[in-house]
């Protein structure tokens, strides 16, 4: 029996609702088979384009959401958990390697101290729940967490707790990584970046010449293995990027900006923005293929005249005899 | 001179051109920003050069294809597939029997089904671009400027705020297009100018990827004073300053006067290799110890980039058929409310005017 059909979802709504209605049918045993099914032939027929590598997700909308439907805010944090497993779950079945979130920023600093004691406890929690024992998601996917961000601001004993998780998860290094930001923001990284290869330059590691744009992307927290940004979404509508991977996502990344509230954010609603990469992303590739062929076609021909062309006559000249 | 298609009345003689004075950009302050311009010019050139050869336009301009065309490539697309796939799979099939063989068949069906869904979007996109497209030629009907500046200031007033700083991303066109090459360019941002002016904005920052505008300075320059007299009348000309960041050239009509906008002209090169140049000095001023690397803060790196590039836009207008940042300065773009229209190539009043509009109903909290 589904937990949520107890709850009455507003107070004023008439008894039988669309919503409920759809709730009473995805409890069919059967439909939720089919709908399992669906969503395997889904990704099956995915897999088979192309797959972006690393998808960014600012999960915006979980105050909104609380506050919408007369949740207190620990409810809306925790609607909003469940849905990142689901989008966790949906993008590493299809093969993206790396999943980053913006779990909390350093300018969430200034918020109430019962909000980010809050906050930092449900992070450490939903953490600890996603790698406590072996058949948790986390291990049994075989996700690695790791914690991107100023270290040096998390509290010690919420410190040590993220350590271990990120060592537990360590052993199973490979394919799928999912980058915590915590706490993070993307001026923060850069100038961090900025300090380190004037450290490295202080005690003559490198040399001046070695500086350029490649270092500086490998010295940012995320380092050299994370691949290039594919996407970044955003959800709740807010068309702004609040210092969130600002220089990793400003070239060759697709942004999507979606009002659906991040508890409200599912399979098919992450599958549509994949959909649509791996879409353009297709055109892209037969459209440059299609100008690439046309071009060498041209060079060619135009080399081969010059070539194909008979022998001239010998040379007589005046100036050098 | 042909120059756009809206502006047919202006008559290139009669405009007297301004008293123009260009003057260099002032090296003021302190030991680390005076000597950055020379560092900079040299190494950011080479990087320049290399980038242009390789590509000329910026990522993912290419977006809406014609159906058929669409079509003809993903069936080359599935033929390549099955080609690649069975070559490869060759081994397997031997060595694991019949199973590969059907595990092989589900594959290349799954992605003829990938492919047909791809097609059926192909035909949706193209729907939805004949509809935006007219809902944008009816917008353009709608807010029309009139070249009046009164109509844009009762336009902006209805709002209940605007912003300080704008920055527009801006492409530049083939030769061939509608209001394409240089003189396309330029009479777009003289009209961007204007609306500016009109609306009240103090600063308007122009991103081209490749920059091609800084060649044509005196000419952006003349342009945007002759289609400013076309608003504001010949007498009293607002008062334009046009910088552009990279070059440090900094052009001012009428120098005894407050200036009424700044026009700052941005490309790539301000960006990402403007970081590395500025990691390069900060990094040389720790080793002479005139620097330490506790003092490295985010306060310091984002007042060495207010002074080399320019201060954040609040709203920045991409006037591009998709949300493309083009390698934007990534620093500047942080709280940055970004507008776009899909679909949409031109840079018309009503795209402008819209992102005003969106900017004032979007609610700014930083961390909250």
């Amino acid at each position: 029996m589904n937990p949520n059909l107890s709850t009455p979802s507003s107070t004023q709504a008439p008894l039988v609702s669309a919503g409920t209605l759809k709730k009473l049918l995805f409890a069919f045993p059967l439909f939720a088979y089919l709908q399992g099914f669906f969503k395997d032939l889904v990704i099956s027929i995915m897999k088979t384009g192309p797959v972006p590598q690393h998808v960014a997700v600012i999960m915006d909308g979980n105050r909104t959401f609380a506050r919408k439907r007369n949740l207190p805010l620990k409810e809306g944090h925790t609607a909003g958990a469940e849905s990142l497993v689901g989008v966790l779950d949906a993008c590493y079945r299809l093969g993206v390697s790396c999943v980053t979130i913006y779990a909390f920023s350093i300018e969430n600093f200034h918020r109430s101290k019962e909000e980010v004691d809050t906050l930092f406890g449900l992070l450490r929690e939903k953490l600890n729940y996603l790698s406590q024992n072996e058949d948790s998601y986390a291990m049994y996917n075989k996700v690695q967490v790791k914690i991107i961000g100023n270290k040096a601001m998390i509290p010690e004993d919420i410190l040590k707790d993220l350590e271990r998780v990120e060592e537990r998860t360590n052993h199973n290094f490979g394919k799928r990584v999912l980058n915590v930001c915590f706490p993070y923001t993307s001026r923060d990284d850069i100038t961090g970046a900025i300090r380190s290869i004037s450290e490295k330059r202080i005690n003559h590691e490198i040399n001046k010449e070695d500086i350029n744009m490649d270092l500086l992307d490998i010295s940012m927290y995320f380092g050299p293995e994370t691949p290039p940004l594919d996407i970044m979404i955003r959800t709740s509508g807010h068309t702004r990027l609040s210092d969130f991977m600002i220089w990793q996502c400003n070239y060759d990344c697709t942004l999507e900006f979606v009002d659906t509230l991040w508890p409200d954010f599912k399979f098919f609603d992450i599958m549509a923005i994949l959909f649509k990469w791996g879409y353009y992303k297709t055109l892209e590739t037969e459209k440059l293929k299609h100008l690439g062929k046309r071009k060498a076609k041209l060079h060619q021909t135009a080399q081969d005249i010059l070539k194909d062309l008979p022998a001239h006559p010998p040379y007589r000249s005046v100036s050098d005899r | 001179m042909s120059i756009g298609n809206t502006d047919e009345t202006v008559a290139t003689d009669a405009i007297v051109p301004d008293s123009i004075t260009a003057t260099a950009l002032p090296a003021n302050g302190d030991g680390l920003v005076s000597r950055k311009p020379t560092a900079r010019v040299q190494v950011v050139k080479p990087l320049e050069v290399s980038t242009d050869t390789a590509q000329k336009h910026p990522p993912n301009s290419l977006r809406n294809t014609g159906i058929v065309s669409v079509f003809f490539w993903l069936v080359d697309e599935l033929r390549r597939f099955i080609g690649g796939g069975s070559s490869s799979a060759a081994n397997d099939s031997k060595s694991t029997g019949s199973t590969s063989t059907i595990n092989l068949f589900i594959t290349y069906f799954n992605h003829a089904i990938l492919l047909i869904i791809f097609f059926i979007i192909s035909i949706y996109k193209n729907y939805l671009y004949v509809r935006r497209r007219i809902h944008l030629k009816f917008l353009n009907l709608t807010y029309f400027p009139n070249k009046s500046p009164h109509i844009i200031r009762d336009d902006v007033n209805k709002l209940s705020r605007i912003p300080k700083r704008v920055s527009c991303i801006v492409n530049f066109k083939d030769e061939e297009e509608e209001n394409g090459g240089i003189d396309g360019l330029i009479n777009d941002i003289s009209e961007l100018t204007a609306w500016s002016v009109s609306a009240g904005i103090q600063e308007l920052s122009i991103y081209e990827y490749n920059g091609v505008i800084n060649d044509y300075y005196l000419e952006l320059n003349r342009y945007i004073n002759k289609n400013l007299k076309n608003y504001f009348g010949t007498e009293y000309v607002p008062n334009i300053s046009i910088k552009s960041p990279h070059s440090s050239k900094v052009l001012v009509n009428k120098p005894e006067k407050p200036i009424d906008l700044y026009v700052n002209l941005l490309s790539k090169v301000d960006g990402k290799p403007t970081i590395v140049e500025l990691t390069k000095t900060i990094s040389e001023l720790a080793i002479n110890r005139e620097l330490s690397v506790k003092d490295i803060t985010i306060d310091l790196i984002n007042d060495e980039l207010v002074e080399l590039v320019g201060s954040e836009p609040d709203l920045m207008i991409i006037f591009n058929p998709n949300l493309d940042l083009q390698d934007y300065p990534p620093w500047h773009i942080r709280l940055t409310e970004l507008y776009w229209e899909p679909d949409n190539k031109d840079i018309t009043y009503a795209v402008f005017i819209r992102a005003l509009q969106n900017y004032a109903k979007a609610k700014v909290n930083v961390g909250k």
